[in-house]
């Protein structure tokens, strides 16, 4: 942490109150999210992109690059496109082809390294890469608006702005695979360098690139140029699946950090007594900002629809708190936050997310501590005796639930042959629960507590007779210096939705505009609102909750 | 071919995890896997934990370890296992600078500081083991499930248009 004293700050909120998926579902993004972080980033180096290659054919087929540097390393986008039947467009793991696809590479690359990039970026997954490939991705053109929008370019006009605001994004990412997958350079190769060791920095560079790559091709295509205000609105799109459920249960320590940075970022606000006039005006602007955010959120799914109307209902209700003259009076936060423990959990979160929002001096340094460049720092627990005692004071939402009931194990998770796609099943209607992963973290540490035997044993002589309980032990160990590390609910019980953990995991990405399209897979969108390669130097940490025309 | 730590641990931990390793001592498998090659380690002592398995060193090894590693501050802290590469690899897998040495006694000491936390991962390329890679992927499709129709319709999420 760069802070060299730290900020007072309230108690944390609890994390049997924090790491709930219903409350984890609800979040919003905040400015340690690491889209903010990266472009706080760009800005202070004033980043200039640059876009030495453009062999695009008059289709809008062909590639370019777009190189920027960074820290003192520069870092090269490889774009290509290609035509995609319709009937091959899906934003499923299992695709095979898609209408565009990226790297991005650690230099310059020469004709060789392009024509090699050109050759494997659109085979993604089938294709093998190298330790210069830092992030690979793929994404589809929304063809909806991608085609109105070169239409109306040519025609010499601007695209509907209703329909620019409906949709958001040009193309929409379907993945964005970082550290070593398929060949690509792992994370060590790159995380010691200036603004790349924060989680998801490559990707998120990526994906900003990306966007511009949108934008560029649909003004090649067009003929003409978008207006700025449009372009700045348009983020990337992205579909998200089940995969980056696992992520979450299989990074402890790295959920941990995410979430405790963010709640120890609240717990400094929460300190602050006094609001200046300039403190005040600023929150008061971010929560009109945010009503008119939530007006423009909208989303087919009729029941996600119905919980952001309630929001837009709530929000409405605590504007008459957002005043100079309440906002003058001392514990001002507190009482916002007190405010907003009264209605729902999407109430609550985007409450945080908005008294976080203007304090930077206080909470931007957190951001340093978002990573997890050593794994567990922690000894094994020494005997049955310790174990029990942990899981009692620190494992009670383990022990809560009755896994053996059908609703407690209903769901299993699993990852399909098909491209190794993680999948969650039905138990009792579906095979394969034999080959479940283990994300059912909650019932082995009950299972566990059962089987710990009366008498004390060393944690050692314990597992060599039960072997299977050796994760539990670990998940264990971790919960006294890793307390935000788990999620504190059934993951296979039939109430689980994925679909909270992807929000939690996206909202720390910077996503905005969740759009559930089922209860395990949604679509997003990146940088909207997000300065533009020409912006970095005005604006370019202003953009929480984007508003069109913001 | 070159392959990538992350790779080659993700790999690894599934191929013991086929072979019926539990998920925690798969896991440490992987990352000591993942350290093993980039110290350019011989696969033979891979290949035969793997074979050893649904027992074997990569449910010992890591009792052994933490058994040591549970020992009082003030105690030596012994490691009851064979000494040997695969077993160095586990040993510099922990998030701790450590290092076994033979004690007078013949037995293997292990020691570490605790106010010397070590970078996990690595960075080398990984390369010269197809033999090996083919028996963990052959080893590691044992934990994928066979696609079926109604897995592909409900198992992630599917069913609308994506020409939209």
């Amino acid at each position: 942490m760069k802070d060299v004293l730290d900020p007072p700050q309230a108690p944390l909120r609890s994390p049997d109150t924090v790491m709930r998926l219903a409350r984890m579902g609800s979040m919003f993004p905040t400015r340690l999210s690491f889209l903010r972080v990266l472009m706080r980033k760009l800005a202070a180096e004033n980043v200039q992109v640059v876009r030495p290659v453009w062999e695009i054919d008059a289709q809008g087929y062909g590639h370019a690059v777009y190189t920027v540097t960074l820290g003192g390393y520069r870092y090269s986008l490889v774009a290509v496109a290609n035509e995609l039947p319709d009937d091959q467009r899906t934003d499923r793991v299992i695709a095979t082809a898609w209408d565009t696809a990226y790297v991005l590479f650690d230099g310059e690359p020469d004709a060789a390294e392009i024509a090699r990039i050109c050759a494997a970026a659109p085979r993604q997954e089938a294709a093998r890469f190298t330790e210069r490939d830092l992030v690979l991705s793929r994404a589809n053109k929304s063809v909806r608006l991608f085609d109105h929008v070169v239409s109306k370019l040519r025609a010499g006009g601007q695209p509907d702005e209703e329909l620019v605001r409906q949709t958001g994004y040009l193309m929409r990412t379907t993945a964005v695979y970082g550290n070593g997958k398929f060949g690509i350079a792992d994370r060590a190769c790159f995380e010691h360098r200036p603004g790349m060791g924060g989680s998801f920095a490559a990707e998120m560079l990526t994906v900003w690139l990306i966007r511009q790559f949108t934008h560029d091709l649909v003004e090649y295509l067009g003929g003409a140029t978008l207006d700025r205000r449009l372009k700045r609105y348009l983020g990337i799109g992205n579909s998200t699946g089940l995969g980056m459920a696992p992520f979450l249960v299989n990074h402890p320590v790295l959920l941990n950090n995410w979430m405790i940075a963010r709640e120890t970022a609240l717990a400094r606000v929460r300190a602050i007594e006094h609001l200046s006039d300039q403190e005040a005006a600023r929150l008061i602007e971010l929560a009109n900002r945010a009503g008119q955010h939530l007006s423009e959120w909208h989303v087919p799914d009729q029941q996600h629809q119905a919980r952001i109307d309630d929001l837009r209902v709530e929000w409405a209700s605590v504007q008459d708190a957002f005043v100079p003259s309440t906002l003058r009076k001392p514990g001002a936060i507190e009482a916002l936050m007190q405010r907003a423990e009264a209605g729902s959990l999407d109430l609550q979160e985007l409450m945080v997310a908005l008294v976080i929002e203007p304090f930077g001096a206080v909470v931007d340094g957190l951001a340093d501590c978002m990573s997890d460049p050593f794994g567990a720092l922690c000894m094994p627990l020494a005997d049955t005796d310790v174990v029990r005692q942990q899981i009692e004071e620190q494992a009670q939402w383990a022990l809560q639930p009755d896994y053996e009931e059908p609703s407690g194990c209903q769901q299993f998770w699993y990852v399909s042959a098909a491209k190794q796609e993680p999948r969650l099943g039905d138990r009792f209607a579906e095979d394969g629960a034999e080959l479940e992963s283990p994300l059912d973290i909650g019932r082995r540490i009950k299972a566990l507590h059962a089987a710990l035997p009366e008498r004390n044993l060393p944690i050692v002589e314990f597992l060599r007779d039960h072997p299977d309980h050796a994760m539990a032990v670990a998940r264990v160990a971790l919960a006294d210096r890793y307390p935000y590390g788990e999620f504190r609910d059934n993951l296979i019980g039939s109430g689980c939705l994925p679909i909270d953990m992807l929000r939690c995991k996206l909202s720390f990405f910077g996503a905005s505009k969740f759009d559930p399209k089922s209860d395990r897979w949604t679509r997003i969108t990146l940088c909207q609102g997000a300065p533009l390669a020409d912006e970095l130097q005005d604006g370019a940490d202003d953009w929480w909750l984007p508003v069109f025309g913001g | 071919m070159t392959w990538s730590v992350t790779e080659i641990a993700t790999l690894a931990t599934k191929a013991a995890r086929g072979g019926g390793a539990p998920p925690e001592q798969a896991m440490r498998f992987g990352q000591a896997v993942a350290i093993h090659l980039q110290k350019n380690r011989a696969t033979a002592a891979l290949m035969t934990v793997l074979d050893a398995l649904p027992e074997g060193p990569i449910l010992n090894f890591p009792l052994a370890i933490d058994q040591a590693l549970a020992a009082t501050e003030d105690a030596d802290r012994y490691v009851d296992a064979p000494d040997g590469e695969l077993l160095t690899s586990y040993i510099e897998t922990l998030p701790f600078e450590t290092h076994l040495v033979v004690s007078e006694n013949g037995g293997l000491l292990l020691k570490l500081s605790h106010d010397a936390p070590r970078a996990k991962g690595g960075a080398k390329r990984i390369e010269g083991c197809a033999a090996l890679i083919e028996k963990m992927t052959e080893m590691a499709e044992k934990t994928l499930v066979p696609e079926s129709e109604s897995s592909r319709l409900s198992g992630a999420g599917a069913g609308l248009t994506d020409n939209d």
